[in-house]
């Protein structure tokens, strides 16, 4: 600790404390511009310079560490002076158009000079105009130089968090711009970080220019409706409309930061398509109907229906509260074990990585893992599927000496990061693990002798499994001594391997093994939907109750779906998934849900699989209802509602309670508070689950702990064997997942971000590319065994050959055609057009 | 007083390694390689040489800051980005005696561990880098670079590095940057390139004439060197005479020979005989002195003392037909064509102190703007990044402190004193 | 396009550094000597080798002011210091004189792409100022007349 004395007023803090720093704690503000608090300093504005007792120059405080007995003085004459003397610099060619500027009222240089400039405007030389007119660096970027302070915050986010470096500083001195090559359209993440840092009108939304000002928007704070990573936002409105989401800097754990999806991703919420009315299907034709004749219906379809001839699917994206009330639905009064949260995968798969990833245990911070020696990313995409997961990553690994080992078959942006960048061959990461845990037993046979799951593997051979997993000996080896060489390992594991249905037994086993080392491990599932984690700990699952107590076993989406074909199952109650277009064989979804008696589709839009419906019920987005989201990292944050749905659209909470309470007298309980109260009874993890706002809480397994979880061993055996057919007519294995801008139904209805991506596209390595001679953007022919579309190429350098990707949600190139229900994954050809 | 710096200028093929070996050449390197790299560091902490780049800063203490640990990759940089204006001295050099300046580095590097060195020379010195360049691979040849050198442990590469064009890539760390491939921004100091410089690594970066100066010192030892000129500040200096003089040129002379001595004597006194009016001792960034000041010694103190430095040693005589407005618009034109644009008061003062100096020359001028300026004046000094901002408010108080009546006199009627 | 050549030649600026990045201005300084200038492709082109971002060259290009960055120039690019040296010895007289003579303003090219003429900041020339730098050659102590002889004398 270091004691020092600013304006007189001693405090102590840590060593290497910024004066800033040390000033805010003695309660003295100092004004800055170029620092924050995220990004590397420079100390190029010179707005924080103070004085140091005995030193002759003025300091500037965002780059200078307290010294004992330092005596700082920040409020003195010259300090004073020299603050209003930069904002005078600073206004001397700035644009001064504030009534016409979007950032009026929350911009920065407006508050400083009201509080430290000068206030009388001297300048009256001519200004440099970079340019007449706004001009878009994209679909949601615009930009005005003439308003720049040149803090270069911008481009700093771009390099050291998005890690795109798009952006630069182009020609010098006071002709300088930040700006991108040539002031051409940006390709790049198009996640506004640059706008989010930006002081002053200089970056700005396109889509949200001359919309409102500031002081005229409502907002409620919530949480983003995309991926698991679960940024904390706020939405704000004007006249019923969201316009605007942004992420506070104080409140949430994501601090600054959103990506596309989450700053610009709300508009699906505004769509005209959102459904207002219940419809019925009556002459094989959907009719709006009333509440009541939609709820008599009910009554009498799935009152009659008792047992396992029913069930439930729940998208991922529905609260706790909902999430909840729904399995008591279902398990109280549908009498029912049938009940998942997803139609993407199998629920055994999906028990397994619980098990494997240790969610049933509770929560774990992402700074807290990324606080390791270590980090293995394996079965995720993160810098696509979870964006701010990446961010968090990158900023770490460039301040502190945290190691990262990525393995994935395509390249991504978080390599270069990377101190090892494994790429195995898709769906191969189960001989990718077991080579690292083969590798690491050979080097603590001693150690590792205790761990009985060991003998399964000791059998084979590093080289093996390397070849198997499509990867170089040495570089497993590299690897896996990276791993034993560290005191703390963070293994996050990505939900590939739940897709892939792949690898999740040799990951527990890994989990074991380093456990059994005695590394200081954690473990941080990486999950695409924001509330994957919630439906789970809900119990909506066939395997397990809320809490993953032991329930009696029914059928997941799988399995319904199943059951419907060979007319086992009646009536289904699907909320918010939309079956049809992401169960991975669309032939056979649409097949089992025509065979259906009785289909109920509640969700926002009229999906493909609402269409099939005989009765659909408009819920509630995001924006419109309260309730709570667990992130992936056990994190419980509460959203809020900003609107009310449209038309007569309810809450999801409302309309499955109606149901409930059409059926079966005394079940309505339909308000979020009352209901958070009893998961907090019911739901051991959940009981210190408090206020959900601020940085929310991450739960924890307590006392006993959970019961009734399959270990991961006995889980991945359940699942059926999967045939892998290679076929050179086929030379590419085709994996899928999510895009940047896209990942799920709401981005298709969201008209930004549709905006953003143009096209659908196969990314493939660029060697492929040149194999083929394509280049990217060219129109390629994607041929299956099933199906076959037209797309127009991505190239990515370093992506594994033989690899081709399309995401999962394209409206134009449904990708579940090309695949079929029992095998593993699809193999296509690629031929150009 | 013996020439050590341009011994060889004006002898024919005075680049060629051939007359440079006839001259003597490379015996210092021979002598250098036979004492431990601690004791050459103090060899030339005890001749008390300065920096000639401009900061002075003694050459023998920045080697000193190197870390010994032989594990660790080091970097030597010369500095010959020479764009002071008035300057070009390490141009002299370079063009006429390459390889002074590549013993030079040599030995330093040896002296500093460095396996490595490069030459940042302006990108406008085309003819100099292709003479280095001549220069460097004649030495490799004759096995004075490479690989054991002269037979030794001590393996060394030079390479070339041209500059694009930035006044500001002569700062230090600016300079390593632009080296790495990015713009030519000064960085943050601490830390010093000493600790942490080129691809963060242990760094000593010295002028040309520095380098230079490092043969001798070997050869005839730091008490020789010592003893020429002043006391605090000893050595050989070359003076950049331009302007008004003349015979202008390069001149080398003790440091402290008198301003007086290196304009009347050395340089024939002033064109056409008119008087002086003005003398910029070093470089645009070294406040203007007058008449008065003639006497002066040309060293770092005596400079000091009067307000201005001695900088890179470009002597720019102004006669008495000069308007010191015009001068000092001239010369703030220039820093803030080269202000980098890192920092505020820098990158928006100087061209707005540039503006006003126009007006004031275009006869547009508005009351009050002589004390603008020097409003100015205060608000950037000290507060910029890195000292050129400081330079460009230095040059100016050197010209209103001596002629601020001329600046008035501009402000009141509008037009000049000096009227021709 | 860069050619075969040229992208050898970088390769071979690339070899002084231990990182790619550092050969950008050795890259551009090649990729303008043929065209007198550096076009978005060659950016381009330069940043793919190398391995960085196309706007890190753009920085590259317009920081420093020997790259003329999708700035044309006409063969002869006359470069006259207008520093402090070269002023007190006659440099605005110069270029008044060379305006006449090409017929042409400061920052103009004449109309065949023979000369472009604007000022620079100090060359290091300054003992023999005015001076002035034609392409990648230095003039000094010039006058009027010299001026005139060496236009003439360049085709
Ligand atoms: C704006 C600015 C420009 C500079 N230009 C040069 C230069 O052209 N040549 C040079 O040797 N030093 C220059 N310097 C000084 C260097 O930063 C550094 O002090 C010097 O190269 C160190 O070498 P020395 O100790 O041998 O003098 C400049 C400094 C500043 C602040
Ligand atoms: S003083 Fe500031 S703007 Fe000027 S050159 Fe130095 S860092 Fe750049
Ligand atoms: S002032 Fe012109 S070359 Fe120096």
């Amino acid at each position: 600790m270091v004691t020092l004395k600013v304006n007189g007023k001693e405090v102590t803090v840590p060593e290497g404390t910024l004066i800033l720093d040390a000033a805010k704690v003695a309660g003295y503000d100092i004004p800055t511009f170029c620092y924050h608090k995220d990004l590397i300093s420079v100390g190029s504005c010179r707005m924080c310079l103070v004085k140091i007792e005995g030193q002759k120059k003025m300091q500037p405080s965002c780059i200078t560490p307290v010294m004992q007995d330092m005596s700082v003085l920040t409020e003195t004459e010259t300090a004073l002076s020299a603050r209003a003397s930069m904002l005078e610099f600073l206004l001397s060619n700035h644009a001064l158009d504030c009534p016409v500027c979007d950032k009026g009222g929350e911009c920065e240089l407006q508050d400083m000079v009201c509080k430290h400039g000068p206030h009388k405007g001297v300048y009256a030389e001519p200004k440099i105009r970079f340019h007449e007119k706004d001009y878009p660096l994209s679909d949601v970027i615009v930009k005005n130089s003439n308003r720049c302070v040149q803090c270069v915050r911008c481009v700093r986010v771009c390099d050291e968090i998005v890690g795109r470096g798009v952006l630069g500083s182009i020609e010098r001195g006071a002709h300088q711009e930040e700006t991108s090559f040539l002031k051409t359209y940006l390709d790049c993440d198009q996640d506004g970080m640059c706008i989010a840092v930006c002081p002053v009108g200089c970056f700005m939304r396109r889509p949200f220019r001359y919309r409102a000002r500031p002081w005229d928007l409502r907002g409620s704070k919530t949480v983003c409706p995309y991926c698991g990573t679960g940024c904390r936002m706020t939405i704000q409105e004007r006249d019923g409309e969201v316009v605007r989401s942004v992420a506070n800097e104080e409140d949430g754990f994501n601090g600054i930061m959103l990506c596309a999806r989450g700053r610009f991703g709300y508009d699906f919420i505004n769509s005209v398509e959102r459904l207002k009315r219940p419809l019925l299907k009556k002459n094989g034709e959907l009719v709006a109907v009333t509440w009541e004749e939609a709820l008599s219906v009910i009554k009498e379809k799935f009152g009659s229906t008792g047992g396992d001839r029913i069930g439930a699917v729940a998208s991922a994206r529905l609260t706790n509260e909902e999430f909840y009330l729904l399995q008591r639905l279902v398990r109280g009064v549908f009498k029912s074990a049938n009940i998942d949260s997803t139609s993407r995968w199998h629920p055994a798969s999906a028990q397994a990585f619980i098990s494997a990833t240790g969610i049933n245990e509770g929560g774990t911070s992402v700074v807290d893992c990324l606080g390791s020696d270590t980090v293995l990313i394996v079965g995720s995409q993160v810098s696509d599927e979870n964006p701010v997961t990446d961010y968090f990553v990158r900023r770490t690994v460039r301040d502190n000496s945290t190691g990262l080992i990525i393995a994935s078959p395509r390249a991504m942006k978080l390599d270069s990061s990377a101190l090892h960048s494994l790429r195995p061959v898709p769906a191969r990461n189960g001989p990718l693990l077991k080579a690292l845990t083969l590798h690491l037993y050979k080097e603590e046979e001693k150690k590792l002798s205790g761990v009985k799951a060991i003998e399964e593997i000791k059998g084979l051979t590093t080289g093996g499994l390397a070849s198997s997993a499509g990867l170089d000996e040495g570089e497993l080896k590299t690897a896996a001594e990276r791993l034993n060489a560290s005191g703390s390992v963070s293994v996050m594991a990505g939900i590939d391997l739940i897709r892939y249905d792949e690898g999740i037994d040799s990951l527990a086993l890994l989990v074991e093994v380093l456990k059994a080392l005695g590394k200081e491990l954690r473990v941080l599932p990486l999950l695409d939907r924001c509330n994957q984690r919630g439906a789970w700990d809900m119990g909506v699952h066939p395997g397990f109750g809320p809490g993953y107590t032991d329930t009696e076993s029914g059928l997941g989406c799988d399995g319904m779906l199943e059951a419907a074909r060979e007319g086992r199952m009646e009536a289904m109650y699907v909320i918010g998934e939309d079956i049809v277009s992401l169960f991975p064989d669309e032939g056979f979804a649409r097949q089992a849900l025509g065979n259906l008696k009785f289909l109920v589709v509640q969700d926002i839009f009229l999906s493909e699989t609402a269409k099939l419906a005989d009765l659909v019920l408009p819920g509630a987005g995001f924006a419109e209802k309260d309730g709570t989201f667990t992130n992936q990292e056990g994190r419980v944050q509460a959203i809020s509602g900003l609107l009310s749905p449209p038309g007569a659209a309810r809450t999801d909470l409302e309309v499955i309670g109606a149901i409930g309470s059409s059926i079966s007298t005394g079940f309505a309980q339909t308000d979020p508070e009352a209901i958070m109260g009893e998961i907090r009874k019911e739901v051991n993890m959940y009981s210190g689950v408090k206020g959900a706002w601020g940085e929310g809480t991450i739960v924890k397994a307590s006392g006993s702990g959970p019961k009734g979880l399959t270990g991961a061993k006995k889980a991945a055996k359940e699942k059926k064997e999967k045939k892998e057919k290679k076929d050179k007519d086929y030379p590419f294995e085709l994996v899928t997942g999510n895009h940047l801008f896209h990942s799920g139904r709401f981005s298709r209805r969201a008209a930004i971000l549709k905006g953003l991506l143009k096209e659908a596209t196969v990314e493939i390595s660029a060697e492929d590319a040149e194999t083929l001679g394509v280049k990217q953007g060219d129109r390629v022919r994607v041929k299956g065994m099933h199906y076959e579309a037209e797309l127009s190429v991505k190239t990515k350098k370093g992506t594994k050959k033989g690899v081709a990707f399309i995401a999962e949600n394209y409206e134009q190139v449904p990708v579940n055609r090309f695949l079929r229900r029992g095998e593993a994954i699809a193999r296509v050809s690629i031929t150009p057009l | 007083m013996e020439k050590i710096l341009l011994k060889n200028v004006g002898k024919p093929d005075s680049h060629r390694i051939d007359t440079y070996l006839a001259g003597g050449g490379y015996k210092a390197l021979e002598k250098a390689l036979t004492i431990k790299p601690e004791m050459l560091i103090q060899m030339v902490k005890d001749s008390s040489i300065k920096g000639r780049g401009g900061a002075g800063f003694p050459a023998g203490l920045k080697w000193s800051f190197i870390p010994k640990d032989p594990g660790l990759s080091k970097y030597l940089c010369c500095n010959a980005d020479e764009g002071e204006p008035g300057t070009y001295k390490d141009r002299g050099i370079i063009e006429n005696d390459p390889h002074l300046l590549i013993e030079g580095m040599i030995i330093t590097s040896y002296a500093i561990g460095a396996k490595n060195a490069y030459i940042y020379i302006r990108g406008e010195f085309v003819f100099g880098r292709l003479r280095l360049e001549e220069a460097i691979k004649e030495a490799y040849e004759k096995g004075y670079l490479g690989r054991n050198i002269l037979g030794t442990d001590f393996s060394l590469d030079i390479y070339v590095h041209a500059g694009a064009g930035a006044y500001i890539c002569g700062e230090e760390t600016a300079l390593l940057e632009s080296l790495e491939g990015f713009r030519g921004q000064p960085r943050r100091k601490p830390p010093f390139p000493a600790l942490s410089g080129l691809y963060g690594k242990p760094t000593v970066i010295n002028n040309v004439e520095t380098l230079s100066c490092i043969p001798a010192i070997v050869e005839k030892g730091p008490d020789w060197f010592a003893k020429i000129g002043s006391e605090k500040s000893p050595g050989p200096k070359i003076f950049c005479v331009s302007g008004h003089v003349k015979n202008p040129g390069l001149y080398e002379l003790p440091l402290g020979t008198p301003l007086r001595e290196i304009i009347y004597t050395h340089c024939g006194g002033i064109r056409d005989d008119k008087k002086l009016k003005a003398v910029i001792p070093g470089g645009v960034s070294a406040p203007m002195l007058s008449e008065a000041d003639l006497d002066t010694p040309m060293d770092f103190e005596n400079l000091a003392a009067k307000g201005s430095m001695l900088g890179s040693g470009a002597v720019v005589v102004m006669d008495e037909t000069t308007c010191i407005v015009k001068a000092a618009y001239i010369i703030m034109r220039f820093f803030s064509h080269e202000s980098c644009g890192k920092c505020t008061p820098c990158r928006c003062g100087t061209p707005w102190l540039t503006q006003i100096l126009k007006k004031l020359e275009d006869g547009e001028s508005r009351p009050g703007d002589v004390k603008e300026l020097e409003r100015l004046c205060t608000n950037i000094f000290g507060r910029t990044f890195c000292p050129l901002g400081d330079g460009a408010v230095m040059s100016l108080r050197g010209a209103l402190k001596h002629f601020r009546d001329e600046f008035v006199y501009h402000e009141e009627n509008k037009k000049c004193m000096v009227a021709s | 396009m860069l050619s075969e050549d040229l992208k050898k030649e970088i390769e071979a600026e690339v070899k002084k550094y231990p990182t790619r990045r550092s050969a950008v201005m050795a890259a551009l300084t090649m990729a303008q000597l043929d065209k007198g200038r550096v076009t978005a492709e060659d950016m381009r082109e330069v940043a793919d080798l190398l391995g960085i971002n196309p706007v890190d060259v753009h920085e590259i290009g317009t920081f420093y002011t020997m790259y003329n960055v999708e700035r044309p120039v006409g063969k002869y690019h006359i470069q006259v210091c207008w520093n402090i040296s070269c002023s007190l010895l006659g440099a605005e007289h110069l270029i008044e004189h060379i305006e006449k003579l090409l017929g042409i303003k400061l920052g103009e090219t004449t109309p065949d792409k023979k000369f472009t003429l604007t000022t620079v900041e100090c060359l290091g020339s300054c003992g023999t100022a005015p001076m002035m730098q034609i392409n990648d050659d230095y003039y000094e102590n010039l006058t009027g007349e010299r001026v005139e002889e060496i236009l003439k004398g360049l085709d």
